[in-house]
């Protein structure tokens, strides 16, 4: 433990080196020594494979080198480098890629436990706090706090070149109000579509009464609540609960299916708008309004959201198809099961027209499940996909390149790396 | 906007259809739905002159709302589970046929707010002069009964089918039962959606803050204690409660936690006092907070003084516990019904558990399924002990403390109508 935190230190060391480069604008280049080793462990318990010795950041790294993605224009470099105190000549600084986990270190490392700490205050029974604790292990990629926590300080120095701590701690709770909202979603989710894991562990509905499990989502709604309004900030509230609206309005579109192909299409994308999106884009949104930010801001911090939660959801739903279930931590081919027709699929009915009736019946008929998923393969359905990914990103860039440089607005350039090339 | 009327007139049609068809043959009693007996006519009286007082009723099952798209398609998905015995078609029912008491507390709230009038500074804008409430007031009735139909879809038309995934069944995923629970829960969460909304546009932190307590307090109320496979609950082990009386020193000083500040959670130490205890506790956190808390609400958006708002928190909620008495007094009032069900954590029988806790073994039946419990037998029991007056001088006490606050707000048509509200209840 202490050798790995010897190494984490350093590696935070090298972190902040590099940002007050970049801060200052510096054209001097230092090599960095990377490594990746972890001080973001999550706690363990029987349930969970302990993942040790691994950043998140260093996952999603060794899963850029496994990946067969095709090459993009964003620069994928992992280089390999010497110590920190050789002077090389090295290529322009935009090369050297953040890892935005240990750049808010700060925030994000006592997140869930601030969570469960909530959780805990709002009521004395102990099984309704198991309950609406379970999802908050640590286990979750935490990627909407760490998006609106990075939107929210790049703001601050767009706008005051500095993080007024007391505008830092109101945007750690919205990044903690969103995380909860997702994650009461998720409980009812779970319920709603009976699923067995989740995160590598028995999903929520399979360990308690389902009646329980309801309530406990509509526990954790209302501790959110609670918290939003201790904001203090009409419109942030207003933001954050239209977005209960919209993710059950996109669970309540995924329960219809459209005719035509056009108007499928637009009914996905809708979909995947309310579904994952928009909690995102309006976090942003809220961060960047309790920053003071003005409205050209404000809407540049809520597109880049939207446009990053879809390509999440878009890459989501394309390694469904690609990827194992243990890699995962839930089933794979999970979508075509429930019935859902997702981009890869949706692509691949243009190529394979047989497809349509499957679609319309949801692939409930036998052999329907194996058709689709053997069909969506044999088509460009999956490119296709991983192109539109890939086009919100850059559109995510672009708007994230309208802020004022900082290592914070450069974590949002680099996020979509993740972003697109994440195997779970 | 025709075809909004058409696609209404559908729907309604549609909710015709699924009454007709219902394949139960009598309605259970659900000691959250409380349902009304045809015969208080005297109620139903009191409620309709309440209403012309206030205005237009203003339930948000009014026309408008039912002819959002939401609702449409709700109600559309509900239909096919017409001819199924999913307990969402008997709530679905009871909710819009039913003789409940749903819409009834956004009235209360409302006539409240009439009540206790404004102070100075609110703004013309903001005033339905003819009403005599605020617009901002009468959003927060429809919040309220939203947040409770709410609560009672995802408690009662939601299945617990935990056993059925254990064994290793593979439930289809387009059959009946967690087709049920899939529309049960998403209809729950566009209300709670809704209600979050309308909610957030009153643009006022502290009602937000206020009324989400009363939300966390009912999700609260759903754990306390024993519960069957279907999360009924059952009253506390006289054996077990006795053990804990005596691993517990101080008692006495536990106080109602809410007379210090209400949005603290509950303690439910309070429940060893006694039968009188657990009862007000389950009953505060199920419905009592919600009333109460709402009728702070409506005086905080009036900007009047924290100590008017107090009134109307202990007058919101000493009305629904004595609203609760009265429904736990129904069945005893006649022959238990072939086939009808008791609330086991109503007041008579847990007064009657304090008198002779031998009618317990029959509750402990109960313990795997409530239905497996003799109800002909413990209505018998309690008939003849003394939960039934017990449950009585609750039921007054309870009046009594609403009329007492009631009448530190000045005399008007209002409080007139609540008066006679309270007197209908009461009387029987």
């Amino acid at each position: 433990m202490s050798v790995s935190s010897s190494r984490a230190a350093s590696a935070r060391l090298v972190q902040e080196k590099l940002c007050n480069l970049l801060f200052n604008n510096q054209q001097k280049c230092v090599t960095v020594k990377r490594n990746f080793g972890s001080t973001y462990l999550p706690q363990t318990n029987s349930f969970m494979k302990i993942y040790q010795g691994t950043s998140k950041f260093g996952s999603f790294i060794n899963g850029i080198k496994q990946s067969q993605a095709s090459s993009t224009s964003i620069p994928q470099h992992s280089r390999d480098y010497s110590s920190v105190h050789t002077q090389q000549p090295a290529g322009p600084i935009r090369e050297y890629k953040i890892d935005p986990y240990m750049l808010l270190e700060d925030e994000l490392k006592y997140i869930f436990e601030d969570i469960r700490q909530e959780l805990h205050q709002g009521t004395n029974q102990k099984e309704l706090i198991q309950i609406a604790e379970y999802y908050f292990d640590g286990q979750g990629k935490a990627l909407r706090p760490m998006v609106t926590l990075l939107m929210g300080k790049a703001i601050n120095y767009h706008m005051y070149r500095e993080n007024n701590p007391r505008t830092v701690d109101a945007q750690r709770k919205i990044a903690m109000i969103a995380e909860m909202i997702h994650s009461a979603s998720l409980i009812h989710d779970d319920v709603i579509d009976q699923s067995f894991s989740r995160r590598g562990k028995p999903s929520v509905n399979v360990l308690w009464n389902h009646k329980k499990v309801t309530q406990a989502g509509d526990y954790v709604l209302a501790i959110a609540s609670i918290m939003l309004s201790r904001l203090k900030h009409d419109e942030v509230t207003l933001m954050l609960s239209a977005v209960l609206n919209d993710l059950v309005q996109g669970e309540f579109m995924q329960l219809g299916a459209k005719e035509t192909e056009n108007e499928r299409f637009s009914h996905y994308f809708t979909k995947t708008y309310r579904k994952t999106a928009s909690l995102i884009a309006n976090a942003c949104k809220g961060s960047a309004t309790i920053a003071g930010a003005d409205a050209p801001i404000v809407e540049t911090a809520f597109l880049y959201g939207k446009n990053l939660g879809l390509a999440f959801q878009f890459v989501d739903d394309l390694l469904d198809f690609v990827s194992s279930s243990e890699t995962m931590g839930k089933p794979a081919a999970a979508d075509l099961k429930l019935g859902l027709a997702t981009a890869p699929v949706l692509f691949a009915c243009e190529k394979y027209p047989e497809l349509n009736p499957m679609i319309m019946r949801r692939f409930k008929e036998p052999g329907d499940v194996e058709k689709a998923f053997e069909l969506v393969h044999k088509s460009q359905g999956l490119e296709q996909t991983r192109f539109l990914a890939r086009k919100h990103c850059l559109e995510a860039i672009k708007l994230a390149n309208k802020l004022a440089e900082s290592p914070y607005q450069k974590g949002l350039t680099d996020i979509m790396d993740l972003v697109l090339n994440r195997m779970k | 906007m025709l075809n909004r009327i058409q696609a209404g007139k559908k729907l309604i049609a549609n909710l015709q259809q699924l009454s007709s068809r219902n394949v139960s043959a009598t309605m259970q009693i659900n000691e959250k739905i409380m349902v009304k007996a045809e015969t208080k006519n005297e109620w139903n009286r009191a409620l309709s002159e309440a209403e012309k007082i206030v205005g237009y009723q203003t339930s948000f099952l009014s026309l408008r709302y039912l002819l959002s798209d939401e609702v449409t398609n709700l109600a559309l998905h509900m239909r096919k589970l017409v001819g199924s015995t999913h307990p969402l078609v008997s709530t679905g029912k009871s909710l819009i046929y039913g003789q409940n008491n749903m819409q009834t507390w956004g009235l209360i709230v409302l006539l409240v707010s009439k009540m206790a009038g404004h102070a100075d500074g609110i703004l013309e804008s903001e005033q339905d002069k003819s009403a005599g409430v605020l617009m901002s007031q009468r959003t927060l009735a429809e919040v309220v009964e939203m947040v409770r139909t709410a609560n009672m879809i995802h408690s009662s038309g939601v299945l617990n089918l935990q056993h059925l995934q254990k064994s290793g069944n593979d439930l289809s995923f387009d059959s009946d039962l967690i087709f049920g629970n899939k529309i049960a829960l998403l209809g729950g969460d566009i209300l709670l959606g809704n209600a979050s909304t309308q909610m957030a546009q009153l643009k006022n932190q502290e009602v937000v803050e206020l009324m989400c307590t009363a939300a966390r307090d009912i999700s609260d109320s759903h754990f306390i204690g024993d519960r069957d496979v279907q999360n009924n609950p059952l009253p506390w082990d006289p054996v077990k409660r006795a053990e804990e009386i005596r691993n517990t020193t101080d008692i006495e000083s536990e106080v109602q936690v809410d007379e210090i500040d209400n949005k603290q959670p509950f303690n439910l130490r309070l429940m060893l006092g006694g039968p009188e205890s657990e009862w007000t506790v389950r009953h505060t956190l199920a419905n009592g907070t919600l009333l109460g808390k709402s009728c702070q609400s409506a005086l905080m958006l009036a900007k009047q003084p924290v100590e008017l708002q107090r009134q109307a928190y202990f007058f919101g909620k000493h009305l629904a516990l004595a609203w609760q008495a009265s429904m736990d007094l129904e069945p005893y009032k006649t022959e238990l019904p072939l086939g009808h069900k008791l609330s086991l954590i109503s007041a008579p029988i847990l007064y009657h558990l304090q008198y002779d806790a031998s009618i317990y073994d029959e509750i402990k039946k109960g313990m795997e399924s409530v239905d497996d419990v003799n109800y002909y037998k413990i209505h018998k029991e309690v008939s003849r002990g003394p939960g039934i007056e017990r449950t009585k001088e609750l039921q007054s006490k309870h009046t009594l403390a609403a009329m007492t606050e009631l009448y530190k707000f000045p005399k008007s048509d209002a409080r007139e109508a609540l008066e006679k509200i309270i007197l209908a209840m009461q009387e029987d």
